[in-house]
């Protein structure tokens, strides 16, 4: 009796505990140049032993799944469309590569951006599969990623490479990419966030997102991002960036912040299934600060672990002395700095123009892509690099091309660029506009449509990657009142003619006398 | 009135002077002289992609033939100077057929107005300024020049071939095939004053559709085998059936399509391309007496209802009015079609310039402009066709008055 009791418990027991579950969390802040304070939160949920749904099982019943700290939305969403690798960041606010530099999680770009590996082999089309995954996230995220439709989905071959590991070689994948630029981010997405983390913001690091801070941030950013690694398992890491300015609340330019200062609160509890929980700090090289409370020092860098040390915890940074802002232009801190800008005032044309300044002293080589919705056209053989004011043959190489197809895909270009040592170079190309029709024009037409950033890759150092700026282009519109007009003026025009032609040749003529 | 021989080298160093200068820069993007299925910049990037080993017809905006890829990638450089000059050069040659035409309907080696013929075409600022902004429009033209030039001198196989690349660059041009087939087994010369049924059987005109049809069949097969797949042949005749690409142009389908609701634009697409069809037979049968006549009243009405008109097809209209000096005396109102034309060529580009660059005018002023042209172009259509029926009553008499039934 007892033998069968303690069967049907291990029998019970054993698919639970499958998967073993960890949970840790990271808070990293570091002073800018300008004064300003960057501050990431990590949270990374690993599912170790787990690997992707195979996605030629995506027609069958998925075996039940039991997390205990992984969040189950999301665990279901991937699972659902068997998807191997997934980004999905939400920005506002330009990021500022010159001053801050690289940021810590690569994906800054303005707006929504989304890009997914998914393994071919399903019985449903990887298209359909990415429209289903793209409306299950603006559910879960209450974003409306579900207008990343075919209008703005591209699939570049080689800017966003995988950032894990891809299972089973012999499926191929594919990759999905696409941005949304006029997509603003606030509260409402970062509440569903929050309840993907197992303490919510209750405890722990993520007690310190505070929406009336973060959002008054002067950058700030979201993002998803689910990875495979072999050893690793699933691996969900829940980012949030942001940069904030001590200096905008201080009377007295004074650099000085503290939790309290940055995000109006302060850690008061460990978060219990954290395997890890810490905050480190930055340490400026030059300038003479002090630290609250007592941290533990490796290199460069201030340690705080939350489970040990007093709490509540309130880091803070004292600067012996005030701020002074630097006179003349910055030391830019990447190695490229890149503006890019759509010129030309008339409606139906316009010059895109790409300027790209490399620092170093070597020549840089850089991959750069242009998603762009069918809305711009691009005329590719106009495509001029200069520098100095001469044009150069050898700086674009090894270009491929996705014309757009109008009113549906976007264009995709993508080429390498050797960049000259210190020097500037300008990369012009001539674009048309496009005319849409009425129906396809957006509630707000007369503000313009908001185009995607460009993204350039340099090849070292590796997997990083610089987004430009939007732009925004001025499409001639309609009059949107008038359809009925038109058609009632263009068919009489149209009958007119045809009833006079039609007329004179069916009747036929005969002399009248007059008299 | 100079001859020919002084005239007409004198009218083309005078059209290539212009050519060379700094002018054709400015036209370049001009809507109302080359649409997106005609325009050269579109037509050079065609070149650049089909260079890199792009499938160019796969998506994207080309909308040329396979053929005028073909023949600009290898053979003939677009430097923009060799261009203007082969432009012109074409105008030249479909002046010459003009001139031709002129002298097959007059059934004489040559005639004093042959300078004038020339100069009509040579001069005339609808294509002159299409040909400057190096539309391939002016290339469709002398296509279909050279195809009545042929027809007219009984030259059958060349007149088809002719024909038959005409259709690879412009599809509607298929609306002139009836009165072109007619025009081989008839003769050019002028029978409008003394109409009568034709007397030629019909039957003759069905290997002659045999030859056209296999012409097409083949220049498909190099335009499949230059593009690599079928794919050019929704990107290029698909286009004008069903107007993928809102660029204004001067014609009545573009502003109608943008404003049209998307449950009915299959039907009025039907609708538009169906009535080009409609004029063929009743024109044709009005006229079997005078079939250079059809041709001429069907090219009148492609040049008013076209998809993608530029200002160089009613322009080819208006200069084939003078190869019938006979009908002038009968013109119902030449006055009012003028100034219409007049009016018209002062308001698109104006308007065109309101809407879209200085921003002062909204697409509604370039539409009425279009249809002030699309007016000016009826106009003249019926002054044409009232004057080709009206002149075998002959001369008005005192106390009389003709008028239709």
């Amino acid at each position: 009796m007892w033998n069968i009791r303690y069967f049907l418990l291990v029998g019970l027991c054993v698919p639970t505990l499958a998967a073993i579950e960890s949970f840790f969390e990271e808070l990293s802040l570091r002073n800018l140049n300008d004064g300003k304070v960057a501050s990431r939160f990590s949270f990374t949920t690993r599912l170790e032993g787990v690997s992707p749904r195979d996605p030629r099982t995506l027609g069958f019943d998925d075996e039940a799944q039991h997390y205990r700290v992984f969040p189950l939305a999301l665990g279901q969403i991937l699972r659902e469309y068997g998807v191997s690798e997934l980004h999905l960041t939400l920005n506002a606010g330009r990021w500022d590569y010159d001053r801050w530099g690289y940021p810590e999680e690569k994906g800054v770009g303005t707006g929504a951006e989304l890009w997914a590996w998914m393994g071919d082999g399903a019985p449903m089309s990887i298209d359909n599969r990415w429209k289903g995954l793209r409306n299950a996230l603006a559910g879960l995220f209450c974003a409306s990623l579900g207008s990343m439709d075919e209008l703005r989905t591209t699939a570049p071959s080689q800017a966003f490479p995988p950032e894990g590991r891809l299972p089973s070689v012999d499926l191929p994948h594919q990759l999905r990419h696409a941005s949304l630029p006029s997509e603003h981010v606030c509260t409402e997405n970062l509440t569903p966030f929050l309840k993907l983390l197992p303490c919510k913001s209750l405890s722990g690091i993520a007690s310190l997102l505070n929406p009336h801070r973060l959002f008054d941030a002067d950058w700030h950013g979201m993002g998803v991002h689910v990875l495979w690694g072999e050893e690793e398992g699933v691996e969900v890491r829940l980012a949030f960036q942001s940069v904030m300015d001590p200096l905008r609340y201080s009377l007295s330019m004074s650099r000085d912040w503290s939790f309290q200062s940055l995000f109006s609160r302060v850690i008061n509890k460990t978060c219990p299934v954290a395997v890890s929980s810490r905050v480190t700090v930055a340490l400026p090289q030059q300038d003479a600060i002090e630290i609250k409370p007592n941290p533990s020092i490796e290199g460069e860098a201030a340690f705080f672990d939350v489970a040990t040390v007093a709490k509540p915890l309130n880091v803070g940074m004292h600067w012996q002395h005030n701020f002074q802002y630097p006179l003349g232009e910055p030391i830019p801190l990447t190695p490229l700095s890149v503006q890019r800008t759509l010129k030309g005032s008339s409606q139906d044309r316009g010059q895109l123009s790409l300027v790209i300044i490399n620092h170093e002293t070597t020549t840089v080589y850089a991959r750069y892509l242009e998603t762009m919705p069918w809305l711009v056209q691009f005329h590719l053989h106009t495509l001029q690099a200069q520098v100095k004011g001469i044009t150069s043959g050898n700086i674009i190489s090894n270009f491929t091309y996705v014309p757009a197809v109008p009113h549906s895909r976007p264009t995709t270009f993508e080429a390498m660029l050797s960049l000259p040592p210190r020097s500037t170079i300008h990369l012009t190309m001539d674009v048309t506009k496009a005319f849409l029709r009425y129906t396809e024009h957006q509630p707000d037409a007369q503000r313009g449509w908001d185009l995607p950033p460009a993204v350039i890759t340099p090849v070292e150092p590796l997997n990083s990657r610089m987004y430009t700026a939007g732009l925004l282009v001025d499409l001639a519109t309609p009059d949107f009142s008038m359809p009925y007009n038109v058609i009632i003026f263009t068919c009489s025009l149209m009958a007119f003619i045809f009833g006079s032609i039609f007329n004179l040749l069916t009747r036929k003529f005969v002399v009248v006398r007059l008299d | 009135m100079p001859s020919l021989n002084v005239a007409f080298p004198a009218l083309v160093v005078a059209r290539l002077f212009v050519a060379l200068s700094s002018l054709p820069d400015v036209l370049k993007h001009n809507h109302q002289l080359s649409s997106p299925l005609t325009s050269f910049s579109q037509l050079q990037e065609g070149i650049y992609l089909f260079n890199h080993d792009i499938d160019i017809y796969s998506g994207g905006t080309f909308r040329h033939s396979p053929l005028l890829l073909a023949t600009f990638a290898t053979i003939i450089p677009t430097s923009h100077t060799l261009s203007s000059i082969l432009w012109t050069l074409c105008d030249a040659a479909g002046a010459w057929a003009l001139v031709k035409i002129w002298r097959a309907r007059q059934n004489v080696a040559s005639t004093p107005r042959d300078s004038l013929i020339a100069a009509s075409y040579l001069l005339n600022p609808y294509i002159f300024m299409s040909t400057l902004a190096l539309s391939t429009s002016s290339l469709e033209n002398t296509l279909t020049l050279f195809s009545i030039m042929f027809a007219c001198h009984g030259n059958i196989s060349a007149a088809l071939l002719a024909f038959a690349f005409l259709i690879q660059l412009s599809l509607s041009s298929i609306v002139i095939l009836t009165p072109l087939l007619l025009l081989l087994i008839t003769n050019p010369l002028s029978h409008l004053a003394s109409p009568r049924p034709i007397l030629v059987s019909l039957r003759k005109t069905i290997p002659l559709l045999g030859e056209i049809t296999a012409y097409t069949l083949i220049l498909s097969l190099v335009s499949t085998l230059v593009a690599g797949s079928w794919a050019w042949i929704p990107q290029t005749w698909g286009a004008t059936l069903t107007l993928p690409d809102l660029t204004p142009n001067p014609g009545m389908w573009w502003y109608f399509f943008t404003e049209m609701f998307d449950h009915f634009r299959p039907f009025f697409l039907m609708v538009f391309s169906i009535h080009l069809l409609i004029y063929i037979a009743p024109v044709c049968i009005k006229f079997q007496h005078d079939s250079l006549y059809a041709t001429f009243i069907l090219l009148g009405v492609l040049g008013t209802f076209k998809a993608y008109p530029t200002s160089s097809d009613p322009g080819l209209f208006l200069s084939m009015i003078s190869l019938f000096p006979e009908t002038y005396p009968y013109f119902r109102h030449p006055i009012v079609t003028t100034l219409l034309h007049l009016h018209a060529s002062l308001l698109l580009p104006l308007f065109h310039h309101l809407w879209l660059v200085q921003g002062t005018g909204n697409a509604n002023f370039f539409y009425a402009s279009t249809l002030v042209f699309a007016c000016a172009n009826g106009a003249a259509l019926i002054d044409c066709i009232w004057a080709g029926l009206r002149i075998a009553i002959g001369k008005q008499h005192e106390n009389s008055a003709v008028v239709q039934e």
